[in-house]
């Protein structure tokens, strides 16, 4: 880059301030390409309203019929094929498909990270590893849970292995890389006092990245609930999200669904709410 | 006795770079001893070669009449128990207390299952406290270790290796990091352990005139070479210009005047 010839020297650029105002940010190649493809994105975008075939739907009409929809889905919403305590049973099925998944996937990444991070053993296991698991990740859970039902047949069963599959692959990335985190000095340290491998992981490994482990298995619970919810429809897992299926497909109940949302949302909350707690206590006390 | 001999070794990095040639000396029980040298002369290697912590290229460290270069994994533990280390950046787990800090030293002795969960005897524990009382800690055994000073950090690592039972004690750059009151407590504790308890120091340091002070003998190395080999009384102003170089000259400290005190 010619970096150098935009360059203007202090004692330049304060002759010229009279004239002309400082510049803080120079017009490198890379500015210029992240403002052109921003340009174009924009126009895309614009263009793209204009020249959508939209067939003998008139516009505003279907906006009124969308608002009426979301009105009734959540200011009506009510009880039909199901009482609150059935729901509420449901939601802690969901929560429980979520729970054991993240648990499973931790439990096995902590191990598959030890051998990821690239400060721990060599930098070829650590690259197959990643390599590995940035391939799982980047296929989703859902098709992951459709591939093992072809073994384990639609139902919990392939929603449990295809979600913990996921997780791991996930989990092994942020805690391999809190790991690498890890200052290489304090590994010397209980080296040269004779610490094996398994002392120094427990004793030092771990403790010092605890912190971010917590949150980052906290997230992925999170996530792990929002995908039970899905699986419950899209795999027969059960749960919450079975009767969310039930209620739009089979019955057409658009305010059932309403309160089914309604209970979503509400355990959203509460995770949310408590893993902010509890996240707080940990680093004041951890 | 001679408690550490260093022979004919040398250590290269690559093809090219050599870290160390031919290095000769010998430690004696109790002995002080510095090695002095500008940046890049090949200290810290030499230090960690000794606990092969870096494995030399070629020669023989023989430290309590065993060839620490031919040791096995499990023989190279038991010697490394015996060896204590401490370093510029303290390199303590900074999440855990300083009393778990200590403890850490013991790891070595104990089995992988013990030390892994952190399961230590009550004598170890004992031990860790006293430890800890002598070297001025005793208020804040129970404190994380990153909300320490540095000094104080730095006394939580001669406490980590001290509860090793070494014989002997390699610091790597101990005060490197540390303001001039934190350095002379921790060089007076370093002097004081060595003297009282007999254990051989073994100190890497960037300040000529701490070397001096301190040490028994004084080993100065320059590109990997050892370049003087004697007491700080002998040390001549050439032998300074030889160890740093010909910028020598301008070196901010009065040789003469560390002769006088």
């Amino acid at each position: 880059m010619d970096v150098n010839e935009q360059v203007v020297s202090g004692e330049q650029m304060l002759k010229e301030q009279s004239s002309k105002p400082i510049k803080i940010k120079l017009l490198t190649k890379s500015t210029i390409a992240i403002r052109i493809t921003l340009l174009a994105l924009a126009f895309l975008t614009v263009y793209a309203f204009f020249s959508f075939d939209y067939k003998e739907i008139d516009f505003g009409e279907a906006m009124l019929a969308t608002f009426a929809n979301i009105k009734a889905m959540f200011f009506e919403a009510h009880f039909n094929h199901f009482t609150f305590t059935h729901a509420l049973y449901q939601v802690l099925i969901t929560l429980g498909l979520a729970f054991l998944t993240t648990i499973f996937g931790a439990v096995i990444a902590v191990f598959l990270g030890l051998l990821a991070a690239e400060n721990l053993t060599s930098k070829r296991v650590s690259a197959g590893i990643k390599g590995i698991v940035a391939f799982i990740r980047a296929v989703p859970t859902v098709l992951w849970v459709l591939i093992f039902a072809v073994a384990a047949g639609l139902g919990s069963v392939a929603a449990v292995i295809g979600m913990t599959f996921h997780s791991v692959s996930y989990l092994v990335k942020a805690y391999s890389e809190s790991f690498e985190e890890l200052d290489n000095g304090v590994i010397e340290a209980l080296q040269s006092s004779g610490a094996s491998f398994w002392q120094i992981i427990f004793q030092a490994v771990i403790p010092s990245s605890l912190t971010y482990m917590i949150s980052w298995t906290f997230l992925r619970f999170e996530i792990n609930f929002a995908v039970a919810v899905a699986m419950g429809a899209a795999a027969g897992a059960g749960g919450i999200g079975f009767d969310m299926f039930m209620a739009s497909n089979f019955y057409l109940d658009i305010r059932e669904i309403g309160t089914i949302t309604y209970f979503i949302l509400a355990i959203a909350i509460l995770l949310e709410v408590f893993a902010t707690k509890f996240k707080k206590k940990l680093r004041v006390n951890g | 006795m001679t408690l550490l001999e260093v022979n004919h070794v040398s250590k290269q990095f690559g093809n090219e770079t050599k870290a160390l040639s031919d290095v000769n000396f010998s430690v004696s029980e109790g002995e002080f001893v510095s090695i002095i040298g500008p940046s890049g002369a090949g200290k810290s290697t030499l230090l960690r070669c000794i606990n092969r912590m870096i494995d030399a290229s070629n020669g023989e460290i023989i430290f309590d009449n065993m060839n620490v270069m031919n040791l096995k994994k499990k023989e190279l533990k038991m010697v490394r128990t015996k060896i204590g280390m401490i370093f510029q950046h303290y390199n303590l787990v900074n999440r855990l207390s300083v009393i778990e800090n200590t403890l850490h030293g013991n790891l070595g002795k104990k089995s992988t299952i013990a030390g892994a969960l952190g399961l230590y005897s009550q004598e170890e524990k004992e031990q860790a406290v006293k430890i800890l009382s002598t070297l001025g800690l005793d208020e804040h055994i129970y404190k994380r270790a990153d909300q320490l000073s540095g000094g104080q950090k730095q006394r939580v690592g001669i406490a980590r290796a001290l509860i090793q039972n070494p014989r002997m004690m390699l610091c790597d750059e101990p005060i490197a990091s540390l303001d001039p009151n934190s350095a002379k407590v921790i060089m007076d504790h370093l002097r004081n352990i060595s003297t009282t308890m007999g254990i051989t120091v073994l100190v890497n340091l960037h300040q000529v005139d701490v070397a001096l002070k301190y040490s028994d003998r004084v080993i100065g190395i320059n590109h990997g070479q050892v370049v003087f080999n004697g007491t700080p009384k002998d040390i001549t102003k050439d032998d300074i210009q030889r160890i740093y170089g010909s910028e020598a000259e301008d070196l901010i400290f009065d040789i003469g005047g560390i002769h006088a005190s």
